[in-house]
């Protein structure tokens, strides 16, 4: 008899226990991403030269994404890396493209030439690309493959070593199991 | 009862085409919006919020809204972008369900069992009238009450009568304590005179049903004890001897005091004042995701405050070290070290002119601060090129330092910014072939089970000279396939304005989570079997071939 009643308690306790547990471990503001492995939503933008640049002319290479914003500070840290990057792989069959979002073309321009950046910049003033893309922590980074899917998404700044690995992933079609995340993204 | 059930999941499962739809413009966009999570805000809709993503999104939902889809198709829109998540009711489809559900199976749950209590309570008190109970049966339970023999409930007592025993040894307790009440005055005549003859009543339909039932057997006997007689009436009220119901509530007097002392000391630690827009109020204790060390944030105590911001530093946790070198200087507006490692600090972030200012100012406080000095070289050196000025300061270090590990370091810093001076073409193009590390790395093959697509692959050299301390350069493979070719060069370096150069160790590790930090059981580890190796060396192949 005690040990049914003990074992009625546990089977009302464990359970209570363990969906507390599973909550208080989640980051309540980690929004996971349903794009991996999905084609890339489709875009043009109007870079800052005034030329206009379309996602779909891009089949056929590695397309380096990156949301960022002027404001942001791990968009700093990671700037230098990405241009660094950029200049080693620019001939091989990879394009990087840089969205500006919720900013000012002003401060815009301003990085850019802070951090002297030669590939690709554009402003998503109206928010609509982001939004597209599920965007929610600054910088978040999207690889997409040759055929146009997404592979990877990384929220937070990327250094050099990951981003050639995930750039050679994406040149090969392979898609990651999860997304990554850095441990510091600008959120406003 | 079933049609109930139906009825309460029906109402929920239904769609929302029995509600009123709105039908102007902004009243549907106002309906869409209180139902989308703003994604950047704590727990607010992007119809309530402010922020610059939210009002975005609600010119993305209106222009959706003239380009007539409907408000299924816009919610079905934003679920495809950031998953179920922005929805801030969760949708009556699939494993969402159970959300809606379940309140409702646990509130008719527990209806039922109110119901099924209520029942066998009233059953329980009903089925013993007074007007029919024998009185030759009361007459001897009168008689088992008044005797000397204690009654217990024993939960052991095994057999068919247990129940019926228990019971009767029940209702004896508390006609005994009833009479025990009051003669001691605790009880008025009225409650007394109605509630005995009430538990006779029950103990003798007991009595009447465990003489129908076969005879006892031994394991049924029950200890026995020396009543308390009604002298004891007026001790009881001074508490001399406590019985075992005074026991079980101080026991769970102490529990329950215990369980609230722990309980609001993990909560108080667990809870903590938001800093800033993006923290929460949750964090350090339960969930490990809070700042370390916040008590010592809070304190005026330097050395603990320096240590904190070191630790903070070494784990390239910006924001922490940071935060703890800021408060010493709110202390101390001029502690060197402070000013030294924010000064570090900004030079990783790429502000070299900004961290030149931490370094002299670290440096006008105390100028034979070796760190600062250092710190301020390697600035004038490698972002600066002003390498006389480096090499002015990189000296200076030298002529601090103790002869070790560490000066041996800054001197050969201070050769290569001299062949540097003297050559400056032929030193630039050293670092591009013979500055590298490159090799295969594979798995043997009796630990290929062990392999997970998540799993991340770490490269990690480190100078043959220190086993401690940051690694010299580590390169990060998420997901890796094996086998695999790797080339490490001074780009995966850990600190910049370290040299890349001399002996080194290769190892590897395969780690599950993909922290760098931490290192769980299960991770496969392998080293190269020739280490130390120079910087330079091809074929370093290496085999994981280890389970941590």
């Amino acid at each position: 008899m005690p040990w049914r009643r003990i074992l009625l308690t546990m089977a009302v306790i464990i359970p209570v226990i363990g969906v507390l547990a599973f909550g208080f471990s989640r980051d309540p503001r980690y929004i996971s991403s349903p794009l991996i492995g999905q084609p890339a939503p489709p875009f043009t933008v109007t870079l800052f030269d005034g030329k206009k640049l379309s996602l779909a002319d891009l089949r056929g290479k590695v397309v380096f994404l990156n949301f960022w914003a002027s404001w942001c500070p791990p968009c700093r840290a990671e700037a230098r890396d990405l241009e660094a990057v950029w200049q080693r792989y620019k001939d091989k069959n990879i394009v990087f493209l840089g969205i500006d979002m919720q900013d000012t073309e002003k401060e815009a321009l301003a990085f850019i030439e802070e951090f002297q950046i030669t590939y690709p910049n554009g402003r998503d003033a109206s928010g609509n690309i982001s939004i597209d893309y599920g965007v929610w922590g600054i910088p978040e980074t999207f690889f997409i493959d040759p055929e146009g899917r997404i592979t990877y998404k990384h929220v937070g700044g990327l250094g050099y070593p990951i981003i050639v690995a995930k750039l050679d992933e994406a040149r090969r079609g392979l898609i990651s199991a999860k997304e990554g995340k850095g441990e510091y993204q600008s959120i406003r | 009862m079933p049609s109930l059930v139906i009825l309460v999941l029906s109402l929920l499962v239904l769609p929302t085409g029995l509600q009123a739809q709105p039908t102007d413009l902004e009243e549907q966009l106002r309906a869409i919006s209180e139902d989308l999570r703003c994604p950047v805000c704590q727990n607010l809709s992007v119809a309530d919020s402010p922020s610059e993503m939210a009002t975005q999104m609600r010119a993305l939902v209106l222009k959706q809204l003239k380009e007539g889809k409907s408000p299924e198709q816009i919610r079905a829109y934003f679920v495809s972008k950031y998953g179920e998540w922005i929805l801030l009711s969760p949708s009556t489809k699939g494993f969402s369900l159970v959300v809606w559900i379940l309140p409702f199976i646990a509130l008719i749950g527990g209806i039922i069992l109110v119901f099924l209590v209520a029942r066998r309570w009233v059953q329980r008190k009903s089925s013993y009238r007074p007007d029919e109970v024998d009185p030759a049966l009361v007459q001897r339970v009168q008689q088992d009450v008044s005797s000397e023999r204690v009654w217990e409930i024993d939960p052991e007592i095994e057999g068919p009568r247990a129940h019926l025993l228990n019971e009767q040894a029940r209702l004896y307790t508390e006609l005994q304590e009833l009479e025990f009440d009051y003669r001691a005055g605790r009880l008025s005549e009225i409650d007394y005179q109605n509630l005995r003859p009430r538990y006779e009543a029950q103990a003798a339909g007991v009595l009447k049903e465990l003489d129908s039932s076969p005879a006892r057997t031994t394991s049924e006997t029950r200890p026995r004890r020396e009543k308390r007689t009604t002298k004891d009436a007026g001790q009881a009220q001074s508490g001399k001897a406590p019985s075992r119901r005074t026991w079980i509530f101080a026991t769970t007097g102490v529990f329950l005091l215990v369980f609230g002392v722990t309980l609001g000391v993990y909560l108080g630690k667990s809870l903590r004042p938001r800093g800033s827009e993006q923290d929460s109020i949750t964090g350090d204790f339960l969930t490990g995701t809070g700042p370390v060390g916040s008590s010592v944030m809070k304190g005026q105590n330097l050395p603990a405050l320096l240590a904190l911001g070191r630790a903070a530093f070494q784990r390239q946790d910006w924001g922490q070290a940071i935060g703890a070198f800021k408060r010493v200087h709110a202390i101390d507006p001029n502690q060197p070290e402070a000013h030294t490692y924010m000064g570090l600090i900004l030079t990783q972030a790429g502000h070299a002119d900004d961290a030149l200012k931490a370094f002299n100012r670290a440096l006008s406080s105390d100028p034979a601060f070796p760190l600062a000095l250092w710190g301020k070289g390697m600035v004038l050196y490698r972002d600066k090129g002003d390498l006389s000025g480096a090499r002015k300061n990189l000296e200076k270090v030298v002529s601090l330092l103790p002869p070790g590990k560490e000066r041996i370091e800054v001197q050969k810093t201070i050769d290569e910014l001299t062949s540097h001076q003297a050559t400056p073409e032929k030193s630039k193009q050293s670092v591009t072939n013979s500055s590298r590390i490159e090799g295969t790395i594979s798995v043997d093959p009796n630990l290929k089970a062990k392999l997970d697509s998540g799993d991340t692959l770490f490269i990690i050299i480190r100078s043959a000279n220190s086993a401690t301390g940051p690694p010299l350069a580590v390169k990060r493979i998420d997901s890796p396939v094996f086998p695999l070719s790797y080339s490490l060069g001074p780009e995966n370096m850990m600190m910049s304005g370290r040299p890349f150069g001399g002996k080194v160790n290769v190892s590897v590790r395969l780690d599950k989570d993909g922290n760098a930090i931490t290192r769980e059981p299960g991770s496969l580890m392998g080293a190269y079997e020739k280490n130390p190796v120079e910087i330079g060396t091809q074929g370093v192949d290496i085999i994981l071939d280890q389970v941590m």
